[in-house]
């Protein structure tokens, strides 16, 4: 019977190695002529990021791009890690741009400043400003912008000509004509205004206030009068049954046709097709109706190189070639209601007739675009998200919220483990 | 009068029961029904118990739509996964149980204690240096990443040594007198008396090993190799406010746990009642 | 060394089987040995490694920095957010406890001592009251937010309410109590059951003579019967809804106002946030809630232990 004990012993021994051994990371499998791509497009814009990228291989590249799609916030929790250990780091990366500066201080970057000088069409000149502004961080380029993902304001035709037939007329909707057509509106059951995704509406409007996240880079300035009034405004026109209320589903609302102005991401007009409701796009509530004080809160993808110990520079070469290919066809992203920041497109007939294309369509359209820039946006992200309406649906008051808006951010910046 | 009275509290024990399983059928049945609704139905035309069109659009996008949510292959992953641990999970289990109940050892009532009650730290204080442990071994995104950890759980060794405990010594000793080593104890005379509960023990771990989400959600991003829980979860923010494709997503990652179910059940009481002794 | 430990035993055990007295001993070890080893790698070593953790500041990157008790400080008697945190995030758990353990005791009893009648269908029911215990927390979710669906879901739709559920107390925490119960009764009902099955006849048809009631007989006779089970519940359940996690993840996201925020979400929030991760703070709010835990078990195993 020892036989059969040593057997075993053997057996499991054998398949304890057998795993630990099998130490293959799916990246490592890549050979050497490829270009790993990680990005977040698990969403419907995922299929898109995969046409791109077959079109690109078929131009026979020498070296050719492997998309590897992760969820988002998987792959910010792996991108750390992975530079760290330095095996496995993809050769090109998509992040938000908010993550870059943060990125650069923990020394997980590379510039993109040696190569450059050989694709000179990777230039300010042909990308919307504020998305390639914000990929330079200290005087050197760490982001490449893929797109500047906005909200603006899906709208229902027929409820803005009943209710407020002429809020469209200079594509500015201002809170006041929301308001005025909520007033008509309401007696019908019908919402003017519903309450989607806090964040970029708060911000938006603390934008537009002119209100900042921060003076000094560092520390949070969330708790003043401006960010008061931000607040106090959403939640009066909620008092006064303007919005959508708490508990309602704006989508909902206005795919039935009960809600006036849906501010909402460029991202998701694919799906607001399927409800078959004759609808518009505009710009996010303004206060003023001066088109150069508009602010549309946006962000933008950014391509950037993951700090790599022996960087190759045929292949860096080779992945800006990639990145300089996708500027110049970025119709594909743009199908998915994304809005490319390579200004390439704004020549393409088929996307002018995108709805999300006025939002590049000229100068003063481009500036309204706004990237909430800050360090530590994680963090604020967080909160926003989680505690989202809860001072505008009166759970809470709205100096208290902002009180612990401050708190958290600024404990949890000194929390840090230090650069 | 003792037939009588027996059958007038059968009757209230069923009328109670009928009512509560109301609530508990209730929920699911109308899920199940609103699986089968198109989204605009559901949010247009208020409660309505079954659909007013019956579509299977809910299944058939998300068994094809498979770049982004390949939940075919997540189903498959699932099953690799839950398959594996509960594998291990039975060798690894009925060893040890046969060691704690069967073999005379220093120091083997303090090691029993010491792991049953190690298993009162929440998992979250391991999460943050387990998800190391398995980037350092490569095994982030691959099934091991859930396969060992499934097989550290001192409870079913709990439960499966209680049932050894009430098989008789008699048998082990009359297998002796005929010369047999505990080896052969073990897996000619035990292994097939404890057949109940291992198969508790089996239904426990695969469904346990199915339905986790926390630690599957931390250790897998590659979206093709990750369990169908995580992915569920990944389905609700693709599908926001679509619920009606939540729900057919939710009713495909049950079959396999159910099915399962069915084939264990009749083993349940049997062993449960012999694990979980009168003495606790 | 070993091997020759291992030659004498063999030789032993050869001598011993040709006598045909005593039987043959093979080490514990070896089938000790699978298990501990999984358990270790896997269980202790992170452990222990998370306790460490709890004691440095770290980003989940570089080499934790030890700061001492700086952490625990911070948690527990600065005025920083972490703190605040900490009480209602532990408050809002042991809510949690209190209101869903009665529950997920009772009623899998009263549902076993029904069955245990063997009513018509007793089978059929049996198997319903545990199916939801199949099903994972992301699937649970997505079908009870439709039942609480302040628009669409039945319940305000059939009772002409406009109640929003999720997102007002105290029906918050109905909503979670409620989901929860269903969902981890199937398991307790079981145990019952079983525990119910092997109480003798005897004591009832005594009881019946006595001319006892029902409900006499339940105090009396049945729960006595079952306290080894009863015990075996209690502290099981009370762990497992001291780690409640997923339900106000999904259901209400903390809310309204953070008042179903439990500590589990503060901890996974604080380590794998979208921010710079603040694992050691993270890690010293689980060893807090791993001592509370552990303290209530023991508390709860002493106050329920056999008197005799």
């Amino acid at each position: 019977m020892k036989k059969l004990r040593v057997l075993f012993m053997l057996t499991f021994s054998l398949f304890l190695s057998f795993f630990i051994s099998s130490k293959t990371d799916f990246v490592h499998a890549a050979s050497n002529k490829q270009i790993v791509f990680w990005n977040p497009f698990t969403g419907p814009d995922g299929t898109n990021m995969q046409k791109l990228i077959n079109q690109y291989n078929k131009t026979n590249p020498e070296y050719k791009v492997k998309n590897v799609s992760l969820t988002e916030s998987d792959m910010y929790s792996k991108i750390p890690t992975i530079v760290n250990s330095g095996k496995g780091i993809p050769d090109l990366q998509i992040v938000h741009v908010e993550r870059i500066k943060d990125y650069v201080h923990n020394g997980l970057l590379d510039s993109y400043d040696p190569y450059l000088s050989q694709f000179p069409q990777i230039k300010g000149k042909n990308y919307v400003p504020e998305a390639w502004k914000n990929g330079k961080y200290e005087g050197h380029r760490y982001g490449v912008p893929l797109d500047i993902h906005t909200t603006f304001m899906y709208y229902n035709k027929d409820l803005v000509k009943k209710y407020a037939p002429h809020a469209l007329d200079d594509n500015i909707v201002t809170f006041k004509e929301i308001e005025e057509a909520g007033k008509k509106s309401q007696k019908d059951g019908i919402t003017a205004l519903g309450l989607t995704w806090w964040k970029p509406l708060f911000l938006s409007l603390y934008g537009q206030m002119g209100g900042k996240l921060t003076k000094d880079g560092r520390n949070p300035t969330f708790n003043n009068a401006t960010s008061k009034k931000a607040i106090n405004l959403y939640k009066r026109l909620r008092e006064e049954k303007i919005t959508s209320q708490d508990g309602q589903d704006p989508m909902q609302l206005f795919l039935t046709g009960k809600d006036i102005f849906f501010p909402e991401g460029i991202w998701m007009n694919n799906q607001i097709k399927e409800g078959k409701i004759k609808y518009g796009v505009t710009n996010m509530p303004q206060i003023s109706s001066n088109p150069n004080k508009m602010v549309n809160w946006s962000s933008s993808h950014q391509f950037v190189l993951l700090k790599q110990p022996k960087r190759s520079k045929a292949k860096t070469k080779a992945t800006l070639k990639f990145i300089n290919w996708v500027r110049l066809h970025s119709l594909t992203w743009a199908e998915a209601g994304q809005n490319p920041a390579s200004l390439a497109i704004t020549k393409n007939a088929k996307y002018n007739n995108m709805q999300q294309s006025f939002l590049l369509s000229n100068k003063t359209e481009q500036n309204s675009l706004t990237i909430f820039d800050y360090r530590y946006n994680g963090y604020l992200a967080d909160y926003l998200d989680r505690y989202a309406y809860d001072a505008v649906f009166n759970k809470t008051s709205i100096s208290k919220y902002l009180k612990k808006m401050q708190n958290t951010v600024q404990d949890e910046v000194d929390a840090q483990m230090a650069d | 009068m003792k037939t009588k009275q027996n059958s007038v509290s059968k009757w209230t024990s069923f009328i109670f029961l009928l009512l509560l399983a109301i609530i508990w059928v209730v929920p699911l049945l109308y899920g199940v029904m609103s699986s089968f609704k198109s989204n605009i139905e559901m949010q247009s035309v208020g409660f309505r118990f079954l659909p007013i069109n019956w579509i299977l659009t809910n299944y058939s996008r998300l068994l094809q739509n498979t770049s982004n949510t390949p939940v075919f292959r997540w189903f498959l992953n699932s099953l690799v996964i839950a398959g594996g641990s509960t594998i291990l999970v039975l060798v690894v289990t009925s060893l040890s149980a046969f060691a704690f109940s069967r073999l005379r050892f220093k120091g083997r009532n303090t090691l029993f204690y010491f792991l049953l009650s190690t298993m009162m730290f929440p998992a979250v204080m391991n999460i943050i240096p387990l998800y190391k442990i398995m980037t350092f071994l490569g095994w982030a995104n691959t099934p091991w990443a859930m396969i060992f950890p499934a097989a550290t759980g001192a409870l079913n060794i709990f439960l499966v040594r209680q049932f050894m405990d009430n098989i008789p010594l008699a048998y082990d000793e009359a297998a002796r007198i005929d010369g047999a080593s505990d080896w052969q104890i073990f897996h000619i005379v035990i292994l097939p008396l404890v057949k109940p509960v291992l198969y508790v023990v089996a239904l426990f771990t695969f469904t346990g090993s199915w339905n986790d989400f926390l630690w599957p959600s931390i250790v897998f991003s590659d979206i093709n190799r990750m369990p169908i829980t995580p992915g569920l979860k990944l389905l609700q923010g693709m599908y926001v406010a679509d619920i009606p494709t939540l729900m057919a997503g939710a009713i495909i990652a049950i079959i396999p746990t159910f099915i399962l179910y069915l084939v264990a059940q009749k083993y349940f009481l049997q062993s449960m009642s012999l694990s979980v002794g009168v003495k606790g | 060394m070993e091997d020759m430990l291992n030659t004498a035993k063999t030789a032993e055990n050869v001598r011993t089987k040709s006598r045909n007295s005593k039987p043959t001993k093979s080490h514990p070890l070896y089938y000790l040995l699978p298990h501990l080893i999984i358990f270790s790698i896997f269980f202790l070593i992170p452990l222990v490694f998370g306790i460490y953790v709890s004691f440095t500041k770290w980003d989940l990157v570089r080499t934790p920095d030890f700061v001492g008790l700086e952490n625990y400080k911070n948690i527990l008697f600065s005025n920083s957010i972490f703190h605040d945190q900490l009480t209602s995030g532990l408050w809002h758990t042991i809510l949690f406890v209190l209101l869903s353990v009665p529950f997920c005791i009772v009623v899998p009893l009263l549902l076993a001592v029904a069955l245990n009648t063997k009513p018509f269908l007793g089978k059929f029911f049996q198997g319903l009251f545990y199916l939801p215990s199949l099903f994972s927390i992301s699937a649970v979710v997505i079908v009870w937010s439709l039942i609480f669906n302040p628009n669409y879901g039945p319940l305000n739709t059939l009772f002409h309410l406009n109640q929003v559920w999720t997102g007002t107390q105290p029906w918050a925490w109905m909503t979670i109590v409620i989901l929860t119960v269903w969902w981890t009764i199937g398991g307790n009902m079981i145990i019952y059951q079983a525990a119910l099955n092997g109480i003798s006849k005897d004591y009832y048809e005594a009881a019946d003579m006595d001319g006892a009631s029902s409900w006499s007989k339940f105090i009396h006779i049945t729960l006595p019967s079952i306290r080894g089970q009863l015990l075996y519940t209690i502290v099981t359940t009370t762990i497992a809804q001291f780690n409640i996690y997923g339900q106000p993840l999904m259901l209400t996201n903390g809310g309204p106002n953070g008042s179903t925020s439990v500590l589990m979400m503060n901890i996974q929030q604080n380590a794998f946030g979208s921010g710079q991760s603040l694992a050691g703070l993270s890690s010293a709010m689980a060893v807090i809630l791993g001592i509370c835990i552990t303290v209530v078990s023991m508390v709860q195993l002493y106050l329920l232990r056999d008197k005799d």
